[in-house]
């Protein structure tokens, strides 16, 4: 397992140098020349431009950049945004613990609906709570995270008045708290659609096999069979799922961030792509496909750990 | 995948019209469609009013007789809008979703089919892609090549081809084992001729299925990037771009945002429900359930 796992993690590195080289190229690809922004409006003389090329590594060929750039990320340096002037790294640190939060918070608020949901589901299964259940998901499948953020806005800000609408808290960390409380349920309500179905359907599995039977013949209370015997063996392929899912909630976390105005990751990437900001663009999807691909990796490996026979393959 | 080797009659009758009626989940999908594939199709037969129109004296009202859903900040009538919206958002899903087909089903029948070497450079590039947040490449791609429901719809395509390819190589590999493939090849058959008109149609149904849940994703996905400015350029309606619009004066009137989320939301219901049933119709296992 040890061996397998560490192929796999070396089998990653190439695939980071291809996303970080296809992310160098394509935003250097892009209209729009870096200079002109770095300038402000300033006019200059064609020896300063080159000048600011140099100092911000820009003059060459891309490759040549491209080998310069990796070579300083190694050294922990980042470089410096066009647009904020400031170093990356500290933008990046100062913009990631929200999106951790938002992530964390969402995914929290996830597990703790989805899965007694889809317990209730497969209990009361074909009757009116599974449907209405069934109907939940296939909703929380089915509308934008950008569209339930602004519905939330609507329904809990606007008409109800109870909780806040835009940005982020700036009184300690409850008011913080306070501020995610819309943005995370927003983010959670697809994963708890995925969640609750994959749970619903694999406790109906369980629950028709033949040592629920057995248990149910020994006369065992049905909290035990339900809880001790169904869930614990319906939760792995449910937790891989869900390990899956936090994939997708990085994503969906930039469309929340952007509707909300958050000021996390998320927006830092769309607004750091649109002002051709090349070192915060290249670091901040650097950074989202690293952990992008050691989740894909933790499932994987997940999946070895139920699965044996993947490991072969 | 045994549905996938049955022969191609009862293909025809699993997902055909009568199939459907009896999945009453995807009959509904099928009733929601209709509409919106008027509205894409042939908007005019819907509404009178020109969606451009702007009117800046009625700016922002709410809903009268001349105006059901209201107008937008220009003074636009919000229902025209909302109705000649569905053409874009559809046709950009639709691209997205052929995009995702014409690349990754003949990659996924070629590393199928041949394995080894080929097998292995595909999935490798596949794995690749798949490295990527999906969303992110789409931003990326289309920044780099400029904004555009076209440019947004072929983005996300590509996006949309590792999961397409996964799933036909997967399927792939199960039929190359079997016996047809072989009498085929005693028979002197080119393999472009097994490919094409011995393994392909027998991965009809799982395309199908795929392309069909792809399109609601899609839809979620071209709206996102036309949320962000980044598809359908103004003035031109699109679901997603009315969006971001109508939130910029949620507080003043909700409608316009109202509409368009809503519209996006019914679309991929409807998609979604047609997806799931013909899912359930082709897979004898999701059937049991």
């Amino acid at each position: 397992m040890a061996a397998y796992a560490a192929r796999r993690l070396l089998a990653t590195i190439p695939v980071l140098f291809f996303v970080s080289f296809v992310t160098f190229i394509m935003i250097r690809l892009a209209p729009g020349d870096p200079v002109l922004i770095l300038l402000g409006g300033k006019r200059m003389s064609p020896e300063m431009i080159e000048q600011i090329r140099a100092r911000y590594g820009l003059d060459g060929d891309p490759i040549t950049q491209y080998v310069a750039w990796i070579g300083r990320v190694f050294q922990g340096d980042l470089g410096t945004s066009f647009k904020l002037k400031q170093d990356v790294t500290d933008l990046l640190l100062s913009r990631l613990p929200v999106t951790i939060e938002l992530i964390v918070l969402s995914l929290l608020i996830a597990i703790a609906v989805a899965i007694p949901l889809g317990v209730y589901q497969a209990r009361r299964r074909d009757r009116l709570g599974d449907y209405l259940g069934s109907l939940f998901a296939l909703i929380g499948v089915s509308s934008p995270v950008y569209f339930t953020a602004i519905l939330g806005v609507l329904v809990f800000s606007v008409w109800l008045g109870i909780l806040p609408t835009f940005g982020r808290g700036t009184e300690g960390p409850l008011d913080e708290l306070y501020h995610l409380i819309l943005p995370s349920v927003a983010l959670a309500l697809g994963m708890i659609a995925l969640t609750s179905r994959m749970t619903r359907s694999a406790m109906i599995e369980v629950l028709s096999s033949d040592f629920i039977e057995a248990a149910r013949a020994k006369g065992l209370p049905d909290r035990t069979i339900i809880v001790k015997h169904g869930l614990r063996n319906a939760l792995i392929p449910v937790l891989t799922v869900t390990s899956l899912q936090v994939g997708f909630l990085i994503v969906g976390s930039v469309l929340v961030e952007t509707t909300l105005g958050l000021g996390g990751l998320g927006s830092l990437i769309t607004d750091a792509i649109q002002n051709r900001d090349y070192p915060v663009v290249q670091a901040s999807v650097l950074l989202l496909t690293v952990a992008f691909t050691l989740i894909n990796l933790v499932t994987d490996l997940l999946y070895g750990v139920i699965d044996p026979r993947i490991r072969t393959t | 995948m045994s549905a996938a080797t049955a022969a191609r009659p009862s293909l025809r009758r699993r997902i055909g019209a009568a199939a459907l009626v009896r999945n009453r989940a995807a009959l509904i999908g099928l009733v929601i469609l209709i509409p919106l594939l008027v509205a894409a199709l042939v908007p005019g037969l819907l509404t009178q009013a020109d969606p451009n129109a702007q009117d800046l004296t009625n700016s922002l009202a709410f809903p009268t007789w001349e105006h059901p859903l209201g107008t937008d900040k220009p003074g636009r009538d919000v229902l025209a809008r909302v109705i000649y919206g569905a053409g874009p958002t559809l046709l950009g899903a639709l691209i997205v979703v052929l995009v995702s087909g014409v690349i990754g089903i003949p990659l996924g029948l070629i590393a199928g089919f041949y394995g080894g070497k080929t097998d292995g450079i595909i999935t490798r590039s596949m794995d690749a892609l798949l490295a990527f947040p999906p969303l992110l490449l789409a931003i990326l791609v289309v920044s780099t090549f400029g904004k555009g429901l076209e440019t947004a719809a072929l983005a996300l395509g590509v996006v949309y081809v590792p999961a397409m390819a996964r799933l036909v190589r997967s399927v792939t590999l199960v039929q190359r084992s079997q016996a047809w493939v072989d009498a085929g090849r005693a028979l002197g058959y080119s393999d472009r001729r097994i490919i094409f008109r011995h393994i392909l149609p027998n991965l009809v149904a799982a395309i199908v299925v795929q392309s069909t849940i792809d399109l609601a994703y899609a839809i979620l996905d071209i709206a996102a990037l036309s949320f962000l400015g980044l598809g359908q350029q103004p003035p031109d309606p699109d679901w997603g771009s009315m969006l971001a619009d109508g939130r910029s004066y949620l507080l003043q009137n909700a409608i316009p945002a109202l509409s368009a989320g809503l519209s996006i939301m019914l679309a991929v219901i409807a998609f979604n429900l047609v997806g799931d049933g013909l899912r359930a119709q082709l897979d004898p296992r999701e059937r049991e359930r």
